[in-house]
């Protein structure tokens, strides 16, 4: 889970791997914020796998790639 | 998550915050009034249960995502101090967790150009940049350090 220049430095980077998802960075941060925003506090509780995809899922990351197990 | 481990999952990350590292089992002991055993026993079971990561050849803590307790490529300074995170998403994360602004420290890991990002208010200061994930979810948790 890396930060990179551009695609093009993606691409060399997997040197043929099968590549994964690309987001912009934006998109990350949103991501970044739902998913850990409550992790020092003190009422924190476990994420249920449903809260998870659901955080995913408003974010529009869907598919086969962004589905939990 | 039973109660108990609940207790000694959020001290365990108070810890970690309050000391800018992770804590030992004895300073974790401290907190909950366990003992130093049974705080390593606890973190295994919150280990099986993702709730943190261990070190399997020490049995200390190696995560406490999204901080990581060793050196890795992404650092990030917020709320007064430097931070390591797992990857990119969780340098981000160690902003949203404070609940603070804060500048994250990479590289490309293609060409190892130096990357630094501000995170204010939410929101990065480079729109220039890319996310990439190369393992699907379903598959995180197979090997979180490779993930």
């Amino acid at each position: 889970m890396n930060l990179f220049r551009s695609e093009e430095h993606v691409a060399r980077w997997l040197g043929g791997r099968k590549p994964g998802a690309t987001i912009a960075l934006a998109k990350l941060s949103e991501l970044a914020h739902a998913w850990w925003a409550d992790r020092v506090s003190p009422d924190w509780r476990p994420h249920t796998r449903e809260q998870n995809q659901a955080i995913l899922d408003r974010l529009d990351l869907r598919g086969d790639f962004w589905r939990l197990p | 998550m039973d109660a108990r481990d609940l207790e000694l999952r959020n001290a365990t990350y108070r810890r970690f915050v309050e000391l800018g590292r992770a804590p030992t089992a004895d300073e974790a002991a401290a907190v909950v009034h366990w003992t130093a055993e049974e705080v390593r026993a606890g973190w295994q079971r919150l280990h099986q249960q993702h709730a943190l990561v261990l070190n399997p050849a020490t049995a200390e803590i190696r995560m406490a995502n999204p901080f990581s307790a060793v050196p890795t490529a992404y650092r990030v300074h917020a709320a007064g101090r430097w931070w390591y995170a797992n990857c990119a998403w969780d340098a981000v994360g160690v902003c949203a967790a404070l609940k603070a602004d804060g500048r994250v420290e990479a590289s490309c890991p293609d060409c190892g150009e130096p990357l630094v990002v501000h995170v204010r208010n939410q929101q990065p200061d480079r729109t220039d940049l890319l996310f990439h994930c190369l393992v699907s979810a379903a598959h995180w948790w197979d090997d979180i350090v490779y993930t």
